[in-house]
């Protein structure tokens, strides 16, 4: 069963927020508010504009109600507090009652939703929590309940999304927006609740559209296979960016951060993944029997010696217990210090997103 | 007042009275729902503790079946050295004591390391590697447990040796294979295992442990698995039941 929020044990912050205020006012124009997660992904330039993107990312072919249901059981199932907290808290002010969304996070049988919307709360349970990842049958099935095929595109990355920003939370061992979560418990949320439809109005006029790019620009760049799925979609933009800017050259290597990638795919069984992480593997010289030796071993000597143990960790934050994952990544952090551990969790909760996403292949 | 006023009275009065009648059922109907749901929710949360967690939720959904299928996974056989002999010197409830704290901390380690811990069986157990879902690394995943589990040991007895309670040793047997995994038994007593011949490999070899003298052997198939950091040393070939052939096992010595 999926843990509920305060059975979920969670560590202290790993990593420090950093204050940059041009960085903050930018968020704050974009997104309203600067989390705790802003401040801590602060020094990294690719990280931070992707968690900026993403959370403000809204769904041009899915309803707001079933965003935020589904962004609620996408993090129940990856049990990251902060954003499950979070994600409760929103859904509050914005006028679902308590006992819907209790009922959405025990048990959706029981909850006031019609067969699409169960069967589209238990497709985003299957693809984030991926034990096995989802096949093409349950895609088929929502396409026979009446979703169109965008609108399961767009489900998967809303989901996809959904593990990205919540391995963002759990790597970090975000602190939850406690303040944020007592104002909408309390008497204030509440009242905001009963104008939810004007909260739900403000909060969906703010975000800028976001461009919608044509397949063959989708096609060219990092995992591009994976990202043209999503065109027609302003998701492809978003998804794009983000790993674009992931393999550009920074902190890592991206001989780290493709190995990375073929790991997470491997431990989901994406041979679609793990093809276009060989390929990249190729442009940086190894061969196929060194790719093969580093999947089955978690290890290369190719690798600058700072980075062996990102392969090992990698693997981990495809399933794991939140507090066991933060200890691992506290250790990793102490080893390779701040700026490559804030890099490595990016790359690792991009890998996750993407793998995800690339169920669409199947 | 006339006629027709007190009939309208009447009438409005026995609805009134049949609305809040309606409600105060709907409330309690929802109080039952909330309590039965909790119960239920009770009622899984321990069933996780025998079966996995991903196994009961496929029980309690919607078709409350667990499909059978095959599947390449490792095996971990682990079994007290002498516990038997142990019982009889001890008291019961110390020797029950000793017996879980062992069983804790081995859990532990397997858990850590990618594993689930599928039967207790007196002093022994099996855990299995890669059967619930898909686990590239499950060779490499038994046998960092499985030194887990030797330093974990070594921790226990210490604490064993400061109470003047006997030290306890192990025996541990790793193999992978395919195997048929699902849920078995008979109505009263299922629970979730493998079968196969590659189950019965892992138990010879664990038996093998006494013969060769070590605490953890591997076999060719988990050797396989296992990088240059693994510090292994090849035993005797050695015949075990139900195989014609003499298997090659190899002593764990460290690494990982």
């Amino acid at each position: 069963m999926s843990q509920l929020l305060n059975e979920i044990q969670w560590g202290e912050p790993i990593l420090q927020p950093i204050t940059d205020l041009a960085w903050e006012a930018e968020v704050k124009r974009r997104a309203g508010r600067v989390g705790e997660i802003d401040r801590r992904v602060a020094p990294n330039k690719w990280l931070r504009e992707a968690c900026v993107a993403l959370s403000c990312y809204r769904p041009s072919h899915i309803s707001q109600r079933l965003f935020n249901i589904g962004s609620l059981v996408t993090a129940q199932e990856n049990s990251c507090r902060y954003c499950y907290g979070a994600n409760r808290a929103f859904m509050k002010i914005l006028g679902y009652s308590e006992s819907f969304i209790s009922r959405i996070e025990r048990d959706a049988h029981v909850a006031e939703l019609d067969d699409k919307e169960r069967a589209f709360i238990a497709f985003c349970r299957n693809l984030a929590r991926s034990r096995p990842r989802p096949a093409r049958e349950e895609r088929d099935k929502l396409i026979r309940l009446g979703y169109s095929d965008l609108t399961v595109n767009e489900i998967a990355f809303v989901i996809a999304c959904g593990c990205f920003y919540n391995r963002i939370g759990v790597l970090t061992a975000c602190p939850p927006e406690l303040g944020f979560e007592r104002v909408a418990n309390g008497f204030i949320g509440r009242l905001l609740g009963l104008v939810g439809p004007l909260v739900r109005a403000a909060t969906t006029t703010r975000a800028r559209p976001t461009p919608v790019l044509d397949v063959e620009t989708l096609r060219n760049g990092a995992f591009g296979e994976v990202v043209v799925t999503l065109s027609g979609l302003p998701a492809a933009t978003v998804m794009k960016v983000a790993l674009d800017g992931a393999f550009a050259p920074t902190v890592l290597s991206r001989a780290s951060k493709a190995l990375m990638f073929a790991v997470v795919a491997r431990a989901l069984v994406c041979r679609h993944s793990e093809a276009a992480a060989r390929k990249m593997l190729a442009q940086e010289n190894f061969d196929a029997s060194e790719v093969e030796a580093a999947l089955a071993t978690l290890d290369s000597a190719r690798l600058p010696s700072s980075e062996s143990r990102l392969l090992p960790w990698a693997r981990a934050t495809v399933h794991y217990q939140s507090f066991a994952i933060q200890e691992q990544t506290r250790a990793l952090t102490a080893e390779i210090g701040d700026s490559a551990a804030l890099e490595a969790i990016g790359i690792a909760a991009l890998a996750n997103a993407m793998v995800r996403l690339a169920m669409l292949l199947e | 007042m006339t006629t027709w006023n007190v009939v309208t009275l009447v009438v409005l009065t026995t609805l009134v009275a049949g609305v809040l009648i309606l409600l105060r059922r709907a409330r309690q109907l929802e109080r039952v729902l909330a309590a039965s749901n909790q119960k239920l929710e009770q009622l899984q949360r321990q069933f996780e503790s025998f079966v996995p967690g991903d196994v009961v939720e496929r029980l309690t959904d919607e078709r409350g079946t667990y499909m059978a299928h095959r599947r390449q996974a490792t095996m971990l056989f682990a079994d007290l050295r002498g516990f038997t002999e142990l019982c009889d010197r001890l008291d019961p409830t110390v020797t029950i004591t000793i017996l879980n704290g062992y069983f804790q901390r081995m859990s532990k380690a397997i858990v850590a390391h990618n594993g689930h811990l599928t039967e207790l069986v007196g002093d022994g157990l099996l855990a299995l590697f890669g059967a619930h879902e898909p686990n590239p690394w499950q060779g490499r995943d038994s046998v960092i447990a499985a030194l887990a589990m030797r330093a974990a040991l070594e921790s226990y007895n210490t604490q064993l040796r400061s109470q003047n309670l006997p030290e306890l040793k192990f025996g541990i047997g790793i193999h992978s294979g395919e195997v048929v995994c699902g849920v078995m038994g008979a109505g009263e007593l299922s629970k979730f295992s493998v079968t196969g011949d590659a189950i019965n490999v892992a138990s010879r070899v664990e038996g093998l442990t006494r013969k060769h003298g070590v605490d953890v052997l591997i076999t060719e198939e988990i050797r396989g698995a296992l990088d240059s950091r693994f510090r292994l040393r090849p035993m005797p070939l050695a015949y075990v039941k139900g195989k014609v052939d003499a298997i090659q096992t190899y002593y764990v010595e460290g690494g990982g």
